[in-house]
């Protein structure tokens, strides 16, 4: 090719990384927009970013790359201009356009030259507009931050790459005029210097320091570009399989090193991988264990003292440890025998054994070699460590912690003991005086124990910790407290002699020795040129020995959250199916006590009604016929808190809340009413009418005994007799009444010597007498008006069931 | 050349000649910044430009009690494993090269000086001491007391 010079090379290589981080940046805005397509601001900085593209290639002849973000560029005009509505194919059709720009960057990098090729495959796509009115329902809400800088103006695009070394000696020649500015300003001061000269080192001075600020920022990022790809992978994987996620992001502000971010980049990106395709259930295992349908994923960065933790949380299923070590003994990464030795943490530990995938089969998507022993070696390269908190059944957060040396952090002056010392700005929660009325300080079998505001924490002193006294000149009386967050659910109070300021300060690994105490995070070099050392304030905890665990301090709030969670759920809400007819209907989520997936196989006819064997039970079915053919169906359990009765249906969609406007049916039946739930209309199952129907099957302990009035002429059995029996758990058949039920007794009111024109069938037969006293020995006959013995007799007739 | 030259100061109260392959140069500190819960022979830290630096007594690794460190203090700059550390001098006398062979410790040290000292050398009619900077440096402190000094590198 023609342009081999120099400067076509830079110009290539500019475009192909203000490109790269375009898309990045653009996949996500894309998926934030689709999630509110209102969001006008959000659909201009998309076009902004296809319209650079654009203009960028067509200087630098790409005429793929131009073509195709011009169709995209002119699809988003369209809605910008009212002219198209945009929907997920309209999203779909842009994000395919992104991809196919991906591959078209990755090869002119790789070649330096636009490979050939045909675009009219995705270009197509996005042209078409007929039909495809919003097909899919399954788009993850994902809300993105940031809105401010995506619709930044474009120059901020405009970088420049630039050598790590100059940067560090760029850095630190900043620091050494920011010193040797401090030094010039003691010695003006002292030598009584006329003030023009003084005002024209000031300005010298601020020009200095707005320097040090810029040049600071140099090596540094914020973290939520690290972020920004996260939401659109999350939407790709969520559609892929079916899954409904909310992503969350946090502490997109936090600010690491450049190079740390660039190894952490591929490991974040594989856990979130992960957990949507390992964590989170299928929705129906997550109905079954009466979780929200909609999975959440929270991916949040803090600064904890000297370190940067970034958690990746899934509510999903967790961790099994037991699946875990069948896995590792299937793929034989262990023997049985060294398997039994494992403690709890190893055997969640087993994950990042090489070879090692969680997944029952190996997916598409998270299994296809990658493992958590390349994300642990990589974070480990970069002198972090990756900690897994499993909460089995109810989620799993990965914790990956990276050290912060090198890096700009807002740090807090203390004094204890006569010296300064810093503390991470990000891990104080709260600065108070020892005296303040919103402390107490209390003396408790030798360590002491604050209570802010009715919140506990242990106390450290400062002074006791490092093992020094207290300094002659530090104020005994007004001493101050620091709430420390060292790390998530731990706090504690750090008492110092004095807060002095905050300040910027660029931390620097301190000398092997001092990191070893475990005291120490780095050391730092303040504007007066005195280092001052940064408190590691985990291993002050560390060092002082203190349970700083927030665990079981504030009962009341726990639990005042905990009922605040269950209110939230057990509002009405509405559980939304498919069922086998592929109709969609819904009913109460409170009815369900599960879904239950079963073998086909495992359904039977008996007694002309199907049933289910479900373990050692044996549950009715609301079905007309068994289901033919093989593999399993879910079915809804539904429970008044007796009986239990199977519902089969072919899957679950959505958990929505119940609408307030039900449209009742005519008649009672299996469809309670109509309800409108996102414009469409729903059948509302009833599920007093379909207990009601399996009742008797569902709960034969429960059934009464019928009982027959025979003879009952005159209606003295109706009207005396009846009230009692139904009172003692029988129902009454009045005489008369045409029901061909059969009764479990039958209760004569014949007159004395009479024969009773009811017997027969087997039915058990109380003969009932007008005179109290019995004719004979013979006579069996019950004295109408005794009860006791009345009930004895029907309790002996029908078995004892009913008392 | 440079794997003859030498400083030769005294240390710990002891003339020795010091190989200058790690030695950064010879300054003049101010009062250091106490490291509270560091080994004792780290005497604190001070800035030099805009570097910290670890200031180590070898009075503690030798096994002699410590010496306070007053402004003006001449101390001796090293580099060891990336990290810049500064050795307390009694006194600084030359820098020169030594063309006598280092030869091998002839008679019985004391202990502190038998882990730091490698080598003996002749310098103009006395025997001195070869030491490494380094292994003040890297050798834990002897003397009472727990050794908290992991070295890692």
């Amino acid at each position: 090719m023609g342009r081999t010079d120099t400067a076509m090379d830079d110009l290539l290589n500019d475009f192909l990384a203000e490109t790269a981080e375009i898309l990045a940046e653009a996949g996500g805005a894309i998926v934030a927009w689709e999630a509110d397509p209102a969001d006008r601001a959000q659909l201009d900085a998309i076009f902004r970013f296809v319209h650079t593209i654009k203009g960028s290639s067509g200087f630098l002849a790409l005429p793929r790359v131009t073509a195709l973000s011009h169709a995209a560029e002119d699809a988003l005009d369209q809605v910008r201009r009212g002219n198209r509505v945009a929907n997920a194919a309209l999203v779909t059709g842009v994000l395919g356009i992104v991809d196919r720009l991906n591959e078209l960057c990755a090869a002119l990098g790789r070649d330096g030259t636009e490979p050939a090729g045909d675009d009219r495959d995705v270009i197509g796509a996005l042209a078409e507009r007929a039909g495809e009115e919003n097909a899919s329902l399954e788009i993850a809400g994902v809300p993105l931050r940031r809105e401010d800088d995506l619709g930044a103006d474009l120059q901020g695009w405009r970088s420049i790459r630039v050598p790590l070394p100059l940067l560090d000696s760029v850095m630190t020649g900043v620091t050494d005029i920011v010193l040797a500015r401090n030094e010039f300003a003691r010695m003006l001061r002292e030598s009584g210097a006329d003030l023009s000269l003084i005002a024209s080192f000031d300005r010298l001075s601020d020009s200095i320091a707005g320097m040090r600020q810029s040049v600071s920022q140099m090596r540094m990022q914020r973290i939520d570009k690290l972020f920004a790809p996260l939401p659109r992978v999350v939407r790709d994987l969520a559609q892929d399989m079916g899954k409904k996620i909310a992503f969350q992001t946090s502490g997109g502000e936090v600010e690491l090193d450049r190079e740390m971010m660039e190894n952490i980049r591929d490991p974040l990106i594989h856990i979130v991988r992960n957990a949507i395709d390992h964590g989170v259930e299928p929705l129906e295992d997550r109905v079954a264990a009466g979780k929200e349908i909609t999975a959440t994923i929270s991916v949040s960065a803090r600064q904890s003292g000297n370190q940067i933790e970034i958690e990746i949380r899934d509510d999903g299923r967790g961790l099994s440890p037991d699946a875990l070590v069948a896995k590792a003994v299937a793929a034989r990464l262990v023997t049985a025998a060294e398997a039994r030795a494992l403690g709890p943490k190893e055997k969640l530990e087993l994950i990042f054994r090489p070879g090692f995938s969680t997944a029952a089969k190996v997916t598409a998507i998270s299994g296809r070699g990658v493992g958590m022993d390349i994300v642990k070696a990589n974070v480990e390269k970069i002198g972090g460590v990756v900690e897994l908190r499993n909460d089995e059944g109810r989620g799993l957060a990965i914790l990956l912690r990276v050290p912060m040396t090198l890096t700009i952090i807002s740090g807090l002056m203390v004094r204890a003991a006569g010296q300064y010392f810093a503390v991470p700005r990000g891990a104080v929660r709260e600065i108070l005086l020892e005296g303040a009325d919103t402390v107490r300080i209390d003396r408790v079998g030798g360590g002491e124990l604050a209570t802010v505001r009715g919140k506990q924490y242990p106390l450290l002193r400062l002074e006791a910790v490092l093992g020094r006294e207290r300094h002659q000149d530090d104020d005994v009386d007004d001493r101050a407290l620091v709430i420390v967050r060292p790390g998530q659910g731990q706090s504690y109070a750090l008492s110092v002699s004095a807060i002095h300021d905050q300040e910027e300060l660029v931390i620097k690994p301190a000398a092997p020795m001092i990191m070893a105490t475990g005291l120490y995070a780095g050391t730092t070099l303040p504007d007066n040129g005195r280092p001052v050392l940064l408190l590691d304030v985990q291993g002050l905890l560390a060092a002082a020995a203190i349970d700083a665990n927030e665990a079981g301090r504030s009962q009341g709030q726990a639990a005042e959250a905990e009922a605040e969670t269950v209110a939230a759920r057990n509002a009405a809400q509405l559980l939304l199916f498919r069922d086998t007819n592929a109709r969609i209907r819904g009913v109460r989520l409170s009815v369900i006590e599960r879904v239950e997936e079963v073998p086909v196989s495992s359904l039977f006819e008996s007694a002309g009604r199907i049933q289910v064997r479900v373990g050692e039970d044996i549950f009715p079915v609301h079905a007309a016929a068994l289901p033919g053919g093989e593999g399993t169906l879910k079915l809804l359990r539904l429970y008044d808190g007796q009986a239990v009765l199977c519902y089969p249906i072919a899957e679950v969609i959505d958990i929505v809340r119940l609408p307030d406007a039900v449209q009742p049916s005519a008649a009672p039946g299996l469809i309670a009413g109509v309800v409108l739930v996102g414009g469409e209309p729903v059948e509302l199952l009833d599920p007093f009418w379909l207990m009601e129907q399996y009742a008797a099957v569902a709960a034969p302990a429960q059934r009464q005994p019928i009982c027959r009035l025979a003879d009952d002429r005159d209606g003295w059995g109706d009207n005396f007799l009846a009230p009692i029996l139904r009172g003692a758990g029988y129902r009454v058949i009045a005489d008369g009444d045409p029901s061909d039920e059969a009764p479990d007794v039958l209760l004569c009111l014949t007159g004395d010597g009479e024969a009773c024109s009811h017997i027969g069938g087997g039915v058990p037969v109380i003969r009932l007498r007008a005179a109290i006293a019995a004719t004979g020995p013979e006579d069996e006959s019950v004295y109408r008006y005794d009860r006791q013995a009345l009930l004895d007799a029907m309790r002996r007739s029908v078995g004892g069931e009913a008392a | 050349m440079m794997e003859n030259l030498y400083l030769v100061a005294r240390i710990a109260d002891t003339r020795v000649a010091l190989r200058s392959r790690a030695i950064h140069s010879v300054v003049t500190v101010g009062t250091p910044v106490e490291v509270p819960g560091a080994p004792p022979h780290v005497a604190g830290l001070f800035a030099l430009r805009s570097r910290v630096f670890t200031l180590i007594d070898p009075h503690v690794v030798i096994g002699l009690s410590d010496v306070p460190v007053a402004p003006g203090q001449r101390v001796i700059v090293v580099e060891v494993a990336e990290h810049g550390y500064a050795l307390i001098a009694d006194e600084i006398e030359d820098v020169c090269f030594i063309e006598a062979p280092e030869t091998r410790i002839a008679g019985k040290l004391l202990p502190g000086w038998a882990r730091v000292a490698d080598a003996m050398i002749e310098y103009r009619g006395a025997s001195l001491l070869v030491v490494d900077p380094s292994n003040f440096i890297m050798l834990p402190a002897s003397g009472s007391g727990p050794i908290k000094c992991a070295v890692e590198v």
